[in-house]
Parts: structure tokens; sequence; C-alpha cells
């Protein structure tokens, strides 16, 4: 035999062995002397030996040679949890006696110090706090899976998630003797295909989090520290969450401020607008002003004053999908709300459900902006169907002739709360976010008596009301009503009419309808009658009793 | 070039099959291993009697090979774990044997009739009745296991690196027993602690073992 063909004889031989090994020998738990990584023994050449033994292991399942690590370990925990974590069991604490970073990787039944290695470090080390980590030896059973319907039946899961004794451990993520996939994933994670094995969110499919291909434009923090994928879709749950040593650790947030995890994105870095530029403007639903208030588990109706993005938003099902009024749109689909009589709704269906839920029976709402005749600060009783006037929210107005409207928009049209409430400027995102007006108005509308009439000072109104039908058409109303008050005495329409509504249980058809609902700290008694008083008299005609700008309406008929 | 690879090789084949001996040279037969115990007094200076004898064999245990020690009557603790496929009952065949000495119920000079043997084992080699904490063993190892376990290679066609398959070489009537990973008479072959073959990077281990 020449030496080629001996060459190759041994080649031969020494394939299989290697061949078949190579999961297990070019991933970094080969800790022996073939290892790849820089953790690995100096002169030990069998790689099992590290963590098995043939004969006399303990803990006794699966041939273990590692001391049990006796740590008590800090474990998960959330209000939304509905398994229940134990301290570390089976394979998850044969895993730990090295990733708890407690004990040396050589430390074995058998010493190898001569090999001697270190102790785990940096991201490997999960440390004996594991409350930054996905929860491990927790039953996963039918049981849990009919509790928390966001989870697959475990009787569905793919062969390769494994429970032991229908417990989840590490192994159930992690193969250790296949390093195929980043950290021994039993799954890739690439899609978060891995998490969505268990994972199975509420209409996450046609989500946003889950379709886009947008990309990280380059400025501000990368939002994919963690991953080595570069589109939203690729990062899936990766966006928001981090499986280990996250840094919000209920719910495994990446980071601890609520906000973060949605702005470090929506500043136009990967999203297309910036919802981070809303907050700075002087009125907003600011997001940065609260922390740790807000919890998925609170009630609908807002007990403590706050406001998160996920307090209007489900990133797990939001989506671009535009509706009609008063149907909620994708952006705000899947959270929860207050309906129309009160009640809580775990999925809204309309828009105006989801603000109900600060401004409506909540002790921390804001209050009403106007002193007028009839106070009310909760909008649901001032958008009831029943009320004598409201701006048609919740369906169509009661007025059946408003002569001023702009079409598309007629009497029985139904607008949002995001209509006349949201950022101001033309290119702005859509929705509440921050606005330079008060009450967060996408438009100027000047409350302030004496107000010079122009179209800038009502823009918000002059949206769907014409100013020329207001002012300057021939009709009484125009005339001898709206012309005369809001041009020739600049009074701004806040002055009269209440925007939102009138509720029902304060006022009437006779006095309340077309939303008039006097600003006193413009509009007085007539000292003459001793009345503070708007009386309709049908279409276009009215009585009015009051004093302004130190004129007596004892009445003034029109 | 093909020469320095040759010599790079060679000397890692030889690294790679470079054992440690422990008082008995690996593959050199069974006199002068550990189971030669011809040098102690009780052997009569003989070294097969202590297990096998050619007449009046003890054939308790199926397919024992002309028995001629006492066999053990311990009941044992098997290996479970809850992701194991295999089904492990009670050792059996030649694990049963080897268990004779190794469990430490019964001397090992208990032989050829004798029951009031002292020479009981210890230290390393001393498994016990509880084998939780060993490799399973009498178990049947077939292809219906691998396709099953999904960890293991198929025995009836895998290359056990003896020269056939694994269910040819290392299994008994398709079930894995301590001969499997032990040649208990030092063989050509045997590496240390009787291995059928060195386990240098892990090579015993991954002859089964789909890691």
């Amino acid at each position: 035999m020449n030496r080629k063909k001996l060459f190759l004889t041994l080649i031969f031989i020494l394939c299989p062995i290697f061949l078949l090994a190579q999961g297990l020998i070019n991933s970094k738990h080969n800790l022996s002397v073939s290892g790849q990584s820089l953790a690995k023994s100096g002169g030990e050449s069998d790689m099992c030996r590290f963590c098995h033994t043939t004969h006399i292991s303990r803990p006794k399942p699966a041939q273990w040679r590692r001391n049990d690590t006796g740590q008590n370990y800090i474990l998960y925990n959330s209000s939304t949890i509905q398994a229940l974590p134990g301290q570390p069991t089976g394979s998850s604490l044969l895993c730990l006696s090295c990733h708890d970073g407690t004990i040396a990787l050589s430390s074995s039944e058998t010493s190898l110090a001569a090999n001697s290695l270190s102790m785990m470090r940096n991201k490997a080390n999960l440390t004996t706090d594991l409350s930054d980590d996905h929860p491990i030896s927790f039953t996963y059973n039918s049981t849990l899976a009919l509790r928390n319907t966001e989870l697959t039946d475990p009787a569905f899961l793919p062969h390769s998630i494994e429970l032991e004794n229908q417990k989840v451990q590490c192994t159930s993520c992690h193969d250790p003797h296949n390093q195929t996939y980043d950290y021994f994933l039993s799954v890739s994670y690439q899609y978060s295909e891995l998490c969505i094995q268990c994972h199975q969110m509420d209409n996450w499919n046609f989500s946003a989090h889950k379709i886009s291909n947008a990309t990280w434009k380059g400025f501000g923090r990368s939002p994919w520290f963690h991953t080595p994928y570069k589109t939203v879709e690729e990062n899936g749950c990766e966006n928001c969450h981090n499986p280990h040593g996250a840094e919000s650790h209920d719910r495994l947030l990446n980071f601890i401020r609520e906000e973060d995890n949605c702005l470090i994105c929506h500043n136009g870095s990967v999203a297309s607008t910036d919802i981070r530029a809303m907050q700075n403007k002087p009125f907003a639903h600011n997001v940065y002003t609260y922390n740790q208030i807000h919890d998925p588990a609170e009630e609908n109706i807002v007990r403590i004053k706050h406001v998160e993005c996920s307090d209007c938003h489900n990133p797990h099902s939001s989506k671009k999908l535009r509706t009609r009024p008063p149907l909620a749109e994708g952006s705000i689909k899947d959270v929860k709300g207050v309906d129309t009589n009160g009640n809580p709704v775990e999925k809204i269906r309309f828009q105006y459900e989801l603000c109900y839920r600060c401004h409506s029976e909540s002790a921390v709402k804001p209050g009403s902006p106007t002193s007028r005749q009839i106070e009310q600060s909760n909008v649901r009783l001032e958008f009831d169907l029943g009320n004598p006037s409201y701006h048609p929210i919740e369906g169509s107005g009661k007025n059946t002739n408003v002569p001023s409207l702009i079409l598309p928009r007629t009497e029985s049209s139904i607008i949002y709360c995001t209509n006349c409430h949201s950022s101001d400027g033309v290119r702005s995102p859509a929705g509440p976010h921050g606005s330079i007006y008060p009450h967060i108005l996408k438009f100027r509308y000047e409350t302030t008596d004496f107000t010079p009439e122009s179209y800038q000072s009502y823009e918000l109104c002059y949206q769907c009301h014409n100013r020329g039908i207001i002012l300057n058409s021939m009709e009484t109303y125009s005339q001898k009503i709206h012309r005369k008050h809001i041009v020739d005495e600049n009074t701004p329409c806040n002055v009269c009419h209440d925007p939102h509504g009138i509720s029902s249980a304060q006022g009437n058809a006779l006095n309340h309808s077309y939303l008039i609902n006097f600003d006193i700290r413009v509009v007085s008694e007539d000292p003459v009658t001793g009345k503070l008083e708007f009386n309709t008299l049908g279409k276009f005609t009215g009585s009015c009793y009051l004093r302004c700008h130190g004129k007596n309406h004892s009445p003034e008929t029109y | 070039m093909m020469k320095q690879l040759f010599s790079l090789v060679t000397i890692a084949v030889v690294f790679v099959f470079m054992g440690t001996s422990f008082g008995q040279t690996p593959g050199t037969g069974i006199t002068g291993s550990d189971h030669d115990f011809s040098s102690s007094g009780w052997s009569g200076g003989e070294i097969c009697i202590v297990c096998h004898t050619p007449h009046h064999a003890d054939n308790t245990v199926s397919d024992a090979p002309l028995w001629n020690h006492e066999v053990t009557t311990a009941t044992f603790t098997p290996y479970s774990s809850s992701t194991l496929n295999a089904t492990v009952g009670q050792p059996d065949g030649v694990s049963k044997l080897c268990l004779s000495c190794h469990d430490g119920t019964v001397a090992i000079d208990n032989f050829g009739g004798t029951t009031n043997g002292s020479n009981m084992i210890n230290g390393n080699e001393l498994i016990g009745t509880d084998l939780s904490d060993d490799h399973p063993v009498s178990f049947t190892y077939d292809a219906t296991l691998a396709s099953a376990d999904g960890g293991v290679y198929d025995p009836t066609t895998a290359n056990s690196g003896l020269g056939s398959t694994i269910d040819s070489d290392m299994l008994t009537d398709n079930k894995l027993q301590c001969s499997s990973c032990h040649d208990v008479h030092n063989g050509p072959g045997a590496a240390d602690k009787l291995l059928v073959m060195s386990n240098a990077n892990s090579a015993l281990c991954l002859t089964c073992h789909n890691k």
C-alpha cells in the first residue's frame, strides 16, 4: 500500500466519527481539546465527559457528571403569567450547573483540573437571577393552554420542541448537542419561528410587526442588538422581547422604560413616521411622563393616571388598516376599552371605546377646559346618542339640517375622536400623539374671548363647517347669528357651543340642541329676567336670555 | 505536499489513539488484565474458571456462556428519564452476568458452587443495584427505537467502527448490554477500562449517539 492509499484509508476510517459528530464537535459545547471556542480543555479529547458519565452519575438522570448547583434562583414572574414556574428542575438544573456562573466549567465529578476551564462569562452566564429570562420548569399542558389562549396546545407542538414530563425546560428551546442554529436553538429564531411554536398571539400573523420588511436607517441606536437580523419581520418577537437578560424583567422587554421598546423604531429610524417627535410637543399623550405604572393586567377603566404606547396599541395585532368611523382602525386593533354603556370590553370594536378608558368613568380623567352652564367631563355621557345634541362620534347627529357641512360629510356622517384630536401638521402620523394646540387638537381652535375671526383662528371647525356658508350666506343663522357674534363681536365658537355634547341627564332638547351650552366665563345671567337660557324655536330660529359683552338679551330672538 | 499531509495525519492518529494505561495493557488479551484473577489465592491460579466451566454450566441466564459464577438475584433500579424512548427493564443476558460481581451482592470468589466467598467488589468497579445513575442496559436498540428517539443511529445500518454495523458488532439479540461498550476479555482492539474501542474524541459514545 503506498502512502496515498494509506492516507485515503485513514481518512475513510476517521471520517465517520467526525462527520457523524458534526453537531457537537463544531459547537461551543465541545469543550474538549478539539473544540473551536475559547473555552476548551488543554488535553481532554472526550467531549461527552464534560457533562456526562456512563456510570455513577449525579444527579441521576441523563448520565450527568456535573454537580448540582444547590442554588436558590430568583424566578421569572409577571402580572399576566398563567404558568407557575418553580425552582429549576430536570435538565434545566443541569444546564445551570455551568450557565448560572457559580460553578467552573471544569468542575465535574472527575477532576479535570489539569484542563481547568473558568466560569461562564458574558451573555451565557444567566446568573442565579432568572427573573430576566424566559421562565422554565413549569408545567405546560392543555389546561395551561386553555387558561392562556395565546399558547399552542402542547399536544400540537412539533417534535423539535421537547417538553420534559410536561414541563418547559431549557431543552425545549435549546438542543445542547446541536448548534445548527445560533445559541443551540431547536428551531431558528429568524421570523421568530421558535417562539411561535408555543406563542400564538391573536392576529399576529397579520400584524405590521410580523410582516413589515422595514430596515433600520442607521441613525439612533440599532433596535436589533441581540439578533443578526435586519428587518422587522425577521426579528419578529425580538423587535421588543429578549428571552434572556431582558432589561425589563416581566414580559422580557428589551428596555425598562416602556416607551423605549416602541420608540427606538417609531422615531423614523425604522418606522416611516416619527412618533417620538410628537412626544416633544407641548400638548401630548406624553408617554415619557409615566414609568412603571402601566400594567397589561390593569382594569379597563384606568385607575392611576398614566399613558403608555401599549395603552392604545397592541403590538401583536397592530397593523395598517383604515376603516370607517366609528370602527377601530388597524393601529388600535385588539386593545381594551369601555363601551357606550360604560362596560369593559376586552377588544374594542369602535375607536371611541378606547378613548373612554381614560376619558369617561376614570377618576383621573382630565377636567372640562371650559366652565359652562352644564359641566361634564365624562365624554361618554357627552356623546351618548340619547343626548339633545352631540358631535357624531357614536352615531349620526341629532341635527338633520346643517347647511355648513362640507361634502362628503352630511348630517348622517359619523366622525372619529381623532378627526379633531390628533397630532397637528400635514405630515404628522395619525392619532392623538402630540400637538402644538391644547387638548391635542389637530388644528387651531381659539377659545379666548375677543379673538378676531380668521380662517386660522377656527381652522379646526372650518375643516367640516364651510366658513363661507357660516359667515356669509343669506340664511338667518349666518347673518343674524354667526357673523354677528363671531366676526362683529369677536366671540369664539366655543362660547356658545360645547363641542362634545350635552348629556341627557343634565340638558334637554329645548335648551341644549345644536350643542348650545354657554361658556359662563363670557356669558352670564340676564339681569332683567334672571335667566341664562337658550330656547330653540325650530329651524334656524330661537331666543336667548343672557348677558354678554355688556349687552342684555331679555330675550333676543332670531 | 502529500507527504507532509500524511505525516500530519499520522501524528494526529497517534495522538488520537494514544491511551493511558491503568495496570493492564489494553487489547492484549485477558492474561494480565483486570479480569485475570490467577494471582489471587482463591482462584487456584486459573483465569477462566471464575466465570466459565466446560461442564455442568449454569444455564439459568439465557445465552450465558458456560456459566460458572453465582448469579445475582438482586432487584435493580433501572435507569429512567423523561426523554428516554427505550424501554429499560431488569438487567438480563450478559449484563446480568457482569452484575453478578459488579452489583456488590455476590462475592467475586463465589464460583464453581462456592457460596461463601468473601471478596466483594469495591471502588469504582462497584456499580451496585441502583442502575439509575448508569447508562441503561438490557434494552432493545433497533431501527424503531432509532426512529422514535431521533438522537441515535439506526443500529442495523450504522457503522460500528468495528467492522460491521452496530447491531452486528455491539448488540446481543438486538439488545444493548454491558458488552456493547466493554470487552470483558480485553481482546484485540480493547481500550482503557476494557472498552471495545477507544473513547478518544468521544468515538465510542458517538458510535450510537448522533450528537
